[in-house]
């Protein structure tokens, strides 16, 4: 996050025309196997639009620039504050939430084009909606938490230093967006939940095992994880291109996971190897 | 599931690691002896020099000498020294191959993410390809004797190491040809390329390996990694440097007469003999050796 | 015959501690979500979760006293027993959120780190970072990933409910659609628990999510299901507006010297910088001169809103007004509120150190909710007591059923037997306005102490669902799917495109006047004209036409869909809110400034008339007796007095 100096800040963008017109591209699809089309609308902004504000102005008004009569864009979205991960999206290239995504930045003069596409590495349900089940099915083969006993009063539960509580705090914060993912080039597009237990897991999933590894209990479970992230599609297959520590929104230490899950893998292999287990 | 890729499944992690481990081990220790012994070509004579030796030598015939002498250790002392070779060759192609199946099953992004890590993610798959290409080049030619591929035509012998290099990568015993140059090219390009890796493979290795964890320590090693690549670099072009700059002529000079000095004429002439024997279209390589014999 | 299935419909935390509770009781649970439930509004809340601890109980804290606090805080309009026992469960569930993992910061010694918050003198919320929602509800679905891998819960995700199946006064399933194939379908469920959240998308651009629109709760009322309080609507004070939603401001803004004006002229279209001094007018410094901008939290709200929507003086005609921190050292704005001040940053582009922040109050959360019953615990004192002192002897443990008989089958029943409402979709436990950081606690408690009672139910009252007949799911699905139908029919009609029947113009005209007339100051009139309006719409909507046919995802129709069910809500909550005359809470009406407790220490009760199509409300007597009522001042009676200027009614023109 930045922070603040004492001096004005310096103009280095563009200002923004108020009161303009920009033009989304999108580009759309009707459903799985259905092919993708381009279409274009012309949106008229007002301070602080975003892409969300703009994807609604064309829900309620959804005319192409050919003046078509076309379907609303369909896509997902939730808080709105850059903390459920839902309108994850490929804006002008590159994959960010389209709720923090400010048209003035993007578009700040009358006629700018802003683009808008669904991820690319999950499988489309409708136009930029698509579905990423294949990250929290990748929760569940890591077994992504922790095996309390139950929830019965059973008093508090361990203690922890503030310096390690700030660390997997950093780690907690994962909305589960694909951020990561998308900008992964050793992830790619899997349409068939068979092979996802084979094809490469990705940050996400490493960083959350580490996660629950560092939690005392959580650590109980750290054998299971460890073996399904020295299986095929595991931590091995990371290419060390650290695009996912670039892209996170929540700037989780990404790439320190993957270290520290391939330490734990190294011992565990070493483990498993002369202890058998 | 075909039995192979089920043995690659069962194995994934070890196979993974026994290749990031191979890059190291042999293959870039080897790297390091490899170009520090080549790159006495450029340095060798200094070092003869301080040692109070070769003082009737130019520095030239020096770094000649000792890599002459360097190489004849290795390929009359070092015991076993064809298993050793064979290894070597095995660790190449397990590294080769895997790693083209492995780098093939990625799909680089740089168009819209062209941060350094993910350049040098690319560069790193890249230099991996053609590192491959210039390695079999570079063992066919000057260790199997593919001469067919060797624009002078001239097959290198270790005990006229440095003469038959320079032939080999300036195109002819005479001087620079065109092929010749290029050749010198696909050197450079080779070489710099595998160091890269070479460097860059060591920086990764220790992340998954889990030496480095947080992102200074991935930073510090990073420097380590940088300073290695840029001091194997250095002994990278030097070689290169080295052979591209040898006078043919000079150099089978001071290799004659360590040949003489060691083991007598009469050897001299039996080797001669024995390669005119070999490659009766190389007649030139060892022709001039009584010509200009007495420059310097 | 197979096992007896238990709906779970919202997976937000208390949808989810309800499934990980029924699950291990060992019932199988059916959990429907409109979205994956990590993404469910839960994640939003920030501040933290109120819980008495050791600290604060040796300086004189109880459990006790966290619910003396909550009771007053809600202004006594909650039924106390519940409240009772959700303050007594609270440290439990903190240890029990704690042995889940998740990262609540720490002290040095490594205990949980306690912080203070608004309605209490000592240190009882814990907190994790500024995430405290995300991470609790995290820490719900890592429990919840974990029954659903062993096969007892089963998740609907992108599945939305639609109706309950009620059969001989039971509720005995639901039916639901699949938001992606379009398919809708009824499900057999023993009980079905509602814990689908609030409804702020009523009031146009709230704090909400954008999947919170009420919808289902509306469904539930309409099919019998009573409703609690409606008019009982919280808003925050400051909130950044944005083109799409509205984002929380941290009040330690003006705790930080945030100052908060608008231009003297309408309309003035300078840049704020520009404006010199003599031309703005300094809202809560010109009518308080005493507490100026450190007014209490709903006298800002009222005052902003009062300059905006009665006077029309906001910024460019707008709703928003300015909040100045820029005649502070930016780097000391940095060390105190670098992280609220990035968000503002972030969402608005603009940095708040250099140029004012523009502000508005936003509905933030609903305390009404579906009218809900229970069995009180065993503690009856013989006369309610006053005021709780700190230290002094508390009048009873902490020990769980003093509050509610644990395990009843109706704790938290909808008047529907066999619906349950948990979390913020009931009224239960704030009464008329909420305390920060009880809301996490709420939803979870429902999960937790009120699964239970769904387990006894199923267990030991419920009819055998698999043995009902077959046709009364049909009959429910084929009534869903043709109101479905007649929606999707109006994609195909010729028409030429009317602004007046577009489901997201009569959204954005009902967001409108319901913010503007049923939010932070009511009058009579106002809300007269506020029911003329929804009167309208509901009359457009019957001619809505979709811009969508599409029989694949299609968004606009369950948008469209729920526009219905939201301008019946709103129906509710603004006929309550009329007919409460009184201010009480965060329900103000500028006609009836005072509390009333003879006329109005009431629940107000909607039942949905479907001969009319209009809510019927009752006053029904809160269930009350622990706790004696006394005026909720917090400490500031006379000054408030003295410096208080009651807003002008708003006109009705």
């Amino acid at each position: 996050m930045t922070t603040a100096t004492a001096h004005q800040p310096t103009s280095d963008k563009p200002k923004a025309v108020p009161g303009r017109s920009v033009i989304f591209k999108i580009k759309r699809c009707d459903g799985p196997g259905k092919p993708f089309r381009w279409e274009s609308f012309k949106v008229p902004t007002e301070p602080g639009s975003n892409v969300i504000s703009c994807l609604k102005w064309i829900a309620a008004n959804p005319t192409t620039t050919d003046g078509k009569q076309t379907t609303p864009v369909v896509w997902d979205s939730g808080c709105l504050e850059e903390v459920c991960g839902a309108c994850t999206m490929v804006i002008n290239g590159r994959v960010r939430q389209s709720c923090s995504c400010l048209i003035d930045d993007y578009a700040p003069r009358e006629g700018d084009t802003v683009t808008l596409e669904p991820m690319s590495k999950f499988p489309v349900i409708r136009d930029l909606w698509v579905d990423r089940e294949r990250m929290f099915n990748a929760l569940e083969r890591v077994k992504g938490w922790v095996p309390i006993d139950g929830t019965y009063n059973l008093g508090a539960g361990p203690q922890e230093s503030p310096e390690h509580q700030q660390m997997r705090y950093a780690l907690s914060e994962c909305m589960t967006c694909g951020c990561c993912l998308e900008a992964c080039p050793q992830f790619l597009k899997e349409e068939d939940p068979k092979n996802w237990d084979t094809a490469f897991i990705g940050a996400q999933a490493i960083s959350q095992a580490r996660y629950f590894n560092e939690h005392e209990t959580g650590a109980r479970l750290k054998g299971d994880r460890m073996d399904v992230l020295t299986g095929p599609g595991g931590v091995s297959d990371c290419g060390n291109a650290q695009n996912c520590v670039k892209v996170c929104p929540k700037h989780i230490p990404l790439t320190e996971s993957i270290g520290a899950v391939g330490r734990s893998a190294t011992v565990h292999a070493i483990k498993k190897f002369f202890l058998g287990h | 599931m075909s039995d192979n890729a089920g043995f690659l499944q069962k194995h994934h992690f070890l196979i993974r690691r026994l290749h990031s481990l191979s890059g190291i081990l042999p293959i870039g220790v080897f790297l390091i002896a490899h170009l520090v012994t080549n790159s006495s070509i450029l340095w060798g004579g200094a070092a003869l020099k301080a040692r109070g030796q070769a003082e009737d030598l130019s520095l030239t015939q020096g770094g000649i000498a000792y890599f002459q002498e360097e190489v004849s250790w290795i390929n009359t002392q070092v015991p076993h020294l064809l298993l050793i070779e064979i290894s070597l060759w095995a660790a190449i192609a397990f590294h080769s191959i895997l790693g083209i199946y492995y780098a093939t099953s990625g799909k680089s992004n740089l168009a819209h993410y062209s941060y350094q890590d993910n350049k040098r993610y690319v560069l790193q798959r890249w230099s991996g390809y053609l590192g491959i290409l210039f390695i079999f080049y570079h063992v066919a030619t000057l260790r199997w004797g593919w001469t067919f591929l060797v624009p002078s035509g001239t097959e290198w012998s270790h005990h006229f190491s440095a003469s038959t290099l320079a032939a080999a990568v300036q195109g002819s015993t005479s001087g620079y040809t065109a092929i010749g140059v290029v050749v010198s090219l696909f050197y450079f390009l080779g070489v710099s390329l595998l160091v890269f890796h070479f460097a860059n493979g060591l920086w990764t290795a220790a992340i998954t390996w889990g030496l480095t964890v947080s992102e200074q320590a991935q930073k510090r090693w990073g420097y380590v990694c940088t300073a290695l690549g840029a001091g194997l670099m250095l002994a990278a072009w030097s070689s290169l440097a080295g052979a591209f700059l040898t006078d043919h002529d000079t150099a089978l000079e001071v290799e004659s007469a360590i040949l003489v000095e060691e083991h007598g004429p009469e050897h001299l002439e039996h080797l001669i003999e024995e390669v005119m024997d070999d490659e009766d279209h190389d007649e030139h390589t060892l022709n001039t050796t009584d010509t200009d014999n007495n420059e310097g | 015959m197979s096992e007896q299935r238990v709906i779970v419909v919202g997976g937000g935390l208390a949808g989810l501690a309800a499934s990980v509770r029924i699950a291990e009781a060992g019932l199988p649970v059916d959990l429907f979500s409109m979205v994956p439930v990590k993404r469910s509004h839960s994640v939003c809340a920030q501040g933290g979760i109120n819980a008495c601890n050791e600290v604060a109980r040796q300086q004189g804290y109880s459990e006790y006293e966290h619910f003396d606090e909550t009771i007053y805080g809600g202004d006594f309009l909650a039924d106390q027993g519940p409240v009772l026992e959700m303050a007594n469960w609270a440290p439990k569930i903190i240890d029990l959120l704690d042995r889940m993992g998740v990262p609540f910061n720490r002290t040095h010694e490594g205990f949980r780190d306690l912080r203070l918050f608004g309605g209490s003198l000592f240190k009882r919320t814990h907190f994790a970072g500024a995430t405290t929602g995300q991470q609790l509800l995290y820490a719900l679905d890592e429990q919840t990933r974990r029954y659903t891998a062993e096969g007892k819960v089963t998740q609907y995700t992108f599945w939305e409910f639609l109706y309950p199946i009620v059969e001989n006064e039971r509720c005995v399933g639901i039916v639901a659609q699949d938001m992606r194939t379009m398919q809708i379908r009824a499900f057999r469920g023993a009980a079905v628990v509602m814990a689908t959240g609030g409804n702020g998308l009523i009031f146009g651009k709230s704090t909400n999510s954008v999947i919170c629109t009420g919808g289902a709760a509306s469904r539930c009322y309409q099919a019998g299901a009573k409703y609690g309080n409606p008019e009982m609507i919280q808003v925050h004070p400051t909130a950044i507006p944005g083109a799409d939603k509205c984002r929380l401001m941290s009040e330690s803004a003006r705790g930080e010297g945030g100052r908060v004006w608008v231009p003297k002229n309408v309309g003035d279209t300078r840049r704020p910088t520009d404006i010199p001094e003599n031309e703005r007018y300094y809202i809560l410094e010109e009518r308080y001169p005493k507490y100026k901008n450190l007014v209490p939290r709903d006298i800002a709200t009222r005052e902003i809103f009062d300059v905006c929507v009665n006077e029309g003086m906001g910024i460019d005609g707008s709703n928003q007004v300015y909040l100045d921190l820029t005649h502070r050292d930016p780097d000391y704005l940095t060390e105190k509120l670098g992280g609220i001040l990035d968000i503002y940053e972030k969402f608005v582009g603009e940095n708040p150190r250099f140029t004012p922040m523009r502000i508005f109050p936003a509905v933030h959360y609903s305390m009404g909710g579906l009218w809900t019953t229970y069995t009180p615990g065993d503690y009856n004192p013989d006369s309610p007591l006053p005021a709780h002192k700190s230290g002094n002897p508390i009048p009873i443990d902490s020990n769980p059923g003093h509050g509610l008989t644990i395990g009843a089958p109706n704790n938290m029943m909808t008047s529907i037997t066999g619906l349950y409402a948990f979390g913020e979709v009931n009224f239960a436990y704030h009464g008329a306005t909420r305390l920060g950081a009880n809301a996490l606690l709420s939803c979870i408690f429902d999960g937790l102490c009120n699964g239970q009672s769904v387990v006894n139910y199923v267990r030991n009252e419920a009819p055998t669902v698999d043995t009902i007949n077959q046709s009364v799911y049909d009959n429910a699905v084929k009534s869903e799917q043709d109101k479905h139908d007649a929606i999707l029919a109006t994609s195909r009609e010729p028409s030429e495109a009317s602004p007046e029947y577009n489901p997201y113009q009569i959204g954005i005209e009902m967001g409108d006047i319901m913010n503007a007339q049923s939010t932070v100051v009511k009058t009579g009139a106002g809300l007269t004209k506020c029911l003329d309006k929804l009167a309208e719409l509901r009359e457009r909507y019957k001619k809505v036409r979709l811009a969508d046919g599409a029989m694949w995802t299609n968004q606009s129709l369950s948008y469209t869909r729920s526009v219905g069910d939201m301008l019946i809500l709103a129906e509710a909550i603004a006929k309550a809110g009329l007919l409460r005359e009184e201010s009480r809470g965060s329900h103000y009406r500028t006609d009836f400034p005072d509390r009333d407790d003879d006329k109005f220490w009431k629940t107000s009760v909607a039942t949905y008339n479907t001969s009319t199509q209009l809510s019927d409300i009752e006053f029904v007597e809160v269930k009350k007796g622990l706790v004696q009522s006394r005026p909720r001042t917090y400490g500031k009676t006379d000054d408030a007095k003295d410096t208080a200027k009651t807003p002008e009614p708003a006109t009705a023109s």
